[in-house]
């Protein structure tokens, strides 16, 4: 079962996070805000360890860093830089002022269901007080702008993940359907399904809280939380 | 999973960003002092104005003539200059250039009545913009004395040393002054068969003596501006070299000033008559702020700010205003 302690935080991952990026105004600045307040917020529960999972393409450096300048900005690059994911979620931690452990998991985008549920039982048997923070988010189909065609069940898919993450639903994050969720540009979505698999461990539903739920530039952004 | 111990970030971002343009943009300085290259960049005071790093100026010409070349006049009232200082503040314009006599030749204007034409409105301009810095396009010292009392921060001493004395009452009322290269003409001469050795270094070392000179007399080092003076003594040949070869004078360390707007080297470079020659401006404006120029007195405000502000995004020292594009 799960450790009573655990928080889960789900943060989008988009490149805009890393604030640099935008230039002088904040394009996201309202979900910069979320996240944030929501990690700051729990942040302040004292967990021992921080676990920050996302998608990665191969091994992951643990005392990696990211390397904006891959995306952007100027100057010299500082290194081969985290994935994407783990980079954004590095950086809004930092950004929140957690100076404690913290421990990076790369998740293979495609993950089967077993890799997920072992990762998961991992996860909750950790002593102490854990917060997971899982970069993810909806579809990236939601604008014909882009950034992908627009694809109209991208707004039914969406729907049904902003639901099951107000509702604290487990059983509907760990069985949302991997091949549409591929068609829809959701990239986060090994991220969402391990949120899953960590619920249906715990002993009962959590607290379910979410911050922020938009998608300002075509791809659904949520900040959720949730607490066992 | 591995532990990994937080530590500082250090991200590579901008290392030239004016202070004040954008609080809260994280400062990720990947190498402090780090320049793009033809960068010359140093605090400059003008006054009551201090401007940082790699801050690019405009100057916006306000004139309190009848027969200036590109306006005819237009500003001649003191209601209408008033008008125009309030547009150019409200299209960004940096600082004012205020000036009472037409640089070529005309109307002749005595020391009385040009102190006439720009004291009192120094005076009417600094009680509106208390912050706006405020210069004078003059080459009379008892001029210089006159405005400087009315609220004036920069001597633009157009006509580069003419009256010895202009320096010292920059010094004397702790104002800033702009030293100009024009190869001892006399004040209102156009140019008659100018030659060089070489212009570049002709303009970089009568501009460095006089500022050099300023500052023996007490001009603050960070007040001193010097102006190759595009078109003064010069054919269009010596101006182009002059733009063609700017980051010569910027790797002086002293920031320069250009005054490039409408001026006859666009002119005739395009073949365009006063009134078509804004295109040119703005080439030869991006050209000079790529070579590091500091200042741009300009005619057009909201026009070369874009490009000032173009040319700073793209060397690096300015993040674009808003960038989504890809990032989402």
């Amino acid at each position: 079962m799960t450790t009573p302690g655990l928080t889960a935080v789900l943060c989008p991952q988009p490149p805009l996070l890393f604030r640099e990026l935008g230039g002088l105004a904040d394009p996201v600045a309202a979900l910069r805000a979320a996240c944030l307040a929501t990690l700051r917020d729990t942040l302040a529960a004292g967990p021992d360890v921080v676990v920050v999972a996302g998608a990665a393409d191969g091994p992951v450096d643990p005392g990696g860093r990211p390397d904006v300048r891959r995306w952007g900005t100027t100057g010299e690059r500082t290194g081969p830089g985290l994935p994407l994911a783990l980079g954004v979620g590095r950086r809004l931690l930092d950004d929140a002022g957690w100076t404690g452990p913290t421990e990076l998991v790369g998740l293979d985008v495609d993950a089967d269901g077993a890799d997920l549920r072992e990762l998961a039982a991992a996860l909750a048997a950790r002593p102490g007080r854990v917060l997971l923070l899982l970069l993810g988010e909806g579809s990236a189909r939601r604008d014909p702008k882009g950034p992908g065609t627009l694809d109209e069940r991208a707004f039914p898919y969406d729907g049904r993940l902003l639901t099951a993450l107000r509702d604290g639903d487990a059983h509907a994050l760990a069985t949302l359907d991997p091949t549409l969720a591929r068609d829809l540009m959701v990239l986060g979505r090994a991220s969402l399904r391990l949120l899953g698999e960590v619920g249906l461990r715990a002993d009962g539903p959590p607290a379910a809280d979410v911050a922020y739920a938009d998608d300002p530039f075509g791809v659904m952004y949520v900040v959720a939380t949730w607490r066992w | 999973m591995a532990a990994a111990g937080a530590v500082v970030l250090a991200i590579s971002g901008y290392s030239g960003v004016p202070r004040g343009v954008c609080p809260d943009l994280p400062d990720r300085s990947h190498r402090p002092g780090e320049r793009p290259a033809g960068t010359v960049a140093s605090v400059l005071k003008l006054g009551r104005g201090e401007f940082e790093d790699a801050a690019l100026l405009v100057m916006a010409i306000v004139n309190r003539t009848r027969d200036s070349f590109y306006d005819h006049g237009a500003t001649w009232e003191e209601e209408r200059a008033l008008d125009r200082v309030r547009q150019v503040v409200a299209e960004g314009a940096d600082l004012v250039d205020i000036g009472g006599v037409k640089a070529g030749p005309g109307e002749v204007v005595d020391a009385t009545e040009e102190i006439r034409r720009t004291a009192p409105f120094v005076a009417r301009v600094r009680a509106e913009f208390p912050d706006l810095v405020v210069s004078v396009d003059t080459w009379r010292a008892e001029v210089a004395r006159e405005v400087c009392a009315a609220g004036a921060d920069l001597l633009n001493d157009a006509w580069g040393g003419h009256d010895a004395h202009l320096a010292e009452v920059a010094a004397a009322t702790g104002s800033a002054i702009v030293c100009t290269h024009t190869n001892g003409a006399t004040p209102r001469t156009p140019p008659h068969r100018p030659s060089y050795d070489d212009v570049v270094a002709a303009a970089i070392h009568d501009t460095v003596a006089l500022a050099e000179r300023a500052v023996s007399l007490g001009v603050a080092r960070e007040s001193v501006l010097i102006d190759p003076a595009h078109d003064f003594d010069k054919n269009t040949w010596h101006s182009l070299e002059l733009t063609r070869r700017l980051d010569e004078m910027t790797a002086t360390g002293w920031p320069v000033l250009v005054s490039l707007s409408n001026k006859d080297f666009v002119g005739e470079t395009l073949d365009r008559p006063v009134g078509e020659r804004l295109v040119g401006t703005l080439a030869a404006t991006a050209v000079s702020a790529w070579h590091g120029a500091r200042v741009y007195r300009v005619h057009e405000v909201a026009e070369t700010r874009q490009v000032l502000d173009m040319v700073a995004s793209i060397r690096g020292t300015r993040p674009p205003a808003r960038v989504v594009r890809g990032l989402a």
